[in-house]
């Protein structure tokens, strides 16, 4: 059987996929209005013949989705060849598959896209900047346009592969998200002493002798301070309802109240 | 004084971002970026980047997972860079802190205004004209850039008389608090994180990168080398014990 899309037509469908997946982002079908955006001139090219095919097609398309978006070139690559082949009758199989994949795959694609690049090239930007240098905010950039060309790779893999993809990745995603969390929570340990500037420029006074606190706390172990404040707001983070916007604010609350004591600085 | 053209450019830049950022994504949402080329429309890029780069380390890890509302530092750090380009670094934070927490409600209405597209593209498929359906998506930019845009807008115009009237009678111990919390606020990003990854089932690691940078002192880009290095040797060792394992379930199968 002979392919229906060109080349051109299929990147056409991925570059729409990059630049419209999120754009209509919204709390009722999150990406779901961006997917049918995408893939639309495919369906369009699949159903020419078949208006009511069509009409079903686009219907199903636009319902709620929401996945990384770098995986989901995978998903919506998958989902263009499925129909290609098999027509309206593979509907079903589509959006299935979509609905499927898109939580796990935002489970890896979050840790590898979102915490680690965010964290690692994030780390190095923001050290450069405070030093004044642009060159960290450059690698950042760099990185991104890296992803962009593997995105490209990503969607051609998915056509490519089509549903058969699915078994063979299935053992691999595993081997993913392992070595993913394991490389994210070395890197995260790591910036616990290297980005939480935190002292303890109190000293206890007693007639002739001081005492620093952050001296004999060094003692025992270097940045205490740090792992201390960790643990606290880690059991904070799991109290229900909590958000970042909340925490930020009451750290940012009990630091001016500590500082102002003169315990912390 | 800021001039009209580069209050122009600054809330064009606020308008494009948000809608660069969930397209390709280049990287307009960095504080750092933001900060910078503030800085540099106003003559000042150091303030800029130093604010960036401060504003960046506070939120690692602090991300849209999900599509959640997130403290907005992009625009945090354009308002706090155009509003302290000859003060101090604490004054920049001062600023910057509070619009990146009030940026998060703006955020979380334009995502609201945009179920009205997607009802009006759901309006259109029922009519079958499905490119006016898909051009509804593109509609999505405008809530999202202009609950950047105007708040910018506004600052930059008002911003200045206001930000000195206040600086007046902000008390120095407030405005040490400030830069205190500007190095404690990273721990939040960190502990987002933690709770993001399998922190209890695979505690070591995250032990051994602490260790790695707080006794050896290595650098962050070398701890993530070792990191990497630790997670390939991970990845064969786990496959090898795989493969052996499924070895001895067909072994077993053979002996039946």
């Amino acid at each position: 059987m002979s392919k229906l899309f060109t080349k051109q037509e299929l990147r056409r469908i991925n570059l729409r996929h990059m630049f419209g997946l999120q754009l209509g982002h919204n709390y009722e079908r999150m990406q779901g209005l961006g997917y049918f955006y995408a893939i639309l001139p495919a369906l369009k090219k699949i159903y020419k013949d078949d208006p009511e095919a069509l009409d079903r097609a686009c219907r199903a398309h636009i319902q709620f989705y929401n996945t990384t978006p770098q995986m989901s070139e995978i998903i919506i690559g998958m989902n263009v060849a499925i129909e290609e082949e098999e027509g309206i009758a593979a509907l079903e199989t589509a959006t299935s598959l979509k609905t499927a994949l898109m939580g796990p795959f935002a489970g890896v694609g979050d840790v590898i896209f979102g915490v680690i690049a965010g964290t690692i090239f994030g780390a190095i930007a923001g050290n450069m900047a405070i030093a004044g240098s642009t060159v960290g905010m450059g690698i950042w950039v760099a990185w991104n346009v890296a992803v962009l060309f593997l995105r490209t790779k990503l969607f051609d893999l998915g056509y490519a592969q089509g549903a058969k993809l699915i078994t063979t990745m299935k053992d691999q995603l595993a081997y993913v998200t392992n070595g993913a969390s394991i490389l994210g929570l070395i890197v995260v340990g790591a910036l616990i002493p290297s980005v939480i500037k935190l002292k303890i420029p109190y000293t206890f006074q007693s007639g002739e002798v001081s005492l620093s606190v952050q001296e004999n706390l060094d003692k025992i172990m270097p940045f205490l301070p740090q792992v201390i404040l960790v643990l606290i707001c880690y059991r904070l983070s799991k109290v229900k309802g909590m958000t970042a916007g909340k925490l930020i604010f009451i750290v940012m609350i009990g630091a001016i109240v500590l500082s102002a004591l003169k315990v912390v600085g | 004084m800021i001039h009209p053209w580069q209050i122009a450019l600054i809330t064009l830049y606020a308008f494009i971002q948000p809608n660069e950022t969930r397209s390709f994504n280049i990287g307009m949402s960095m504080p750092i970026l933001a900060g910078w080329f503030t800085g540099l429309l106003l003559g000042n890029p150091q303030t800029g980047l130093v604010l960036g780069g401060t504003l960046q380390l506070m939120t690692l890890g602090v991300n849209t997972y999900g599509g959640t509302s997130i403290p907005n530092t992009t625009v945090g750090a354009i308002v706090g860079t155009a509003l302290s380009l000859n003060s101090t670094p604490e004054l920049a934070l001062g600023i910057a802190i509070p619009v990146a927490l009030l940026m998060i409600q703006l955020d979380i209405l334009a995502r609201y205004a945009n179920i009205f597209f997607l009802h009006r593209a759901d309006h259109f498929i029922d009519e079958r004209n499905y490119d006016k359906a898909a051009f509804q998506n593109l509609l999505g930019m405008i809530a999202p850039g202009l609950s950047r845009a105007v708040p910018v807008f506004f600052v930059l115009c008002f911003g200045q008389s206001f930000v000195e009237a206040v600086m007046g009678w902000i008390p120095q111990w407030f405005m040490t608090g400030l830069q205190v919390a500007g190095g404690v606020i990273p721990v939040v990003g960190i502990c987002i994180l933690l709770n993001y990854l399998p922190t209890r089932s695979k505690l070591p690691f995250l032990i051994l990168g602490f260790l790695l940078a707080a006794y050896v002192k290595i650098p962050l880009i070398g701890v993530a080398g070792f990191g990497l290095v630790i997670t390939l040797l991970d990845y064969m060792y786990t496959r090898q014990a795989d493969q052996r394992w499924a070895a001895n379930q067909e072994g077993s199968d053979l002996d039946e």
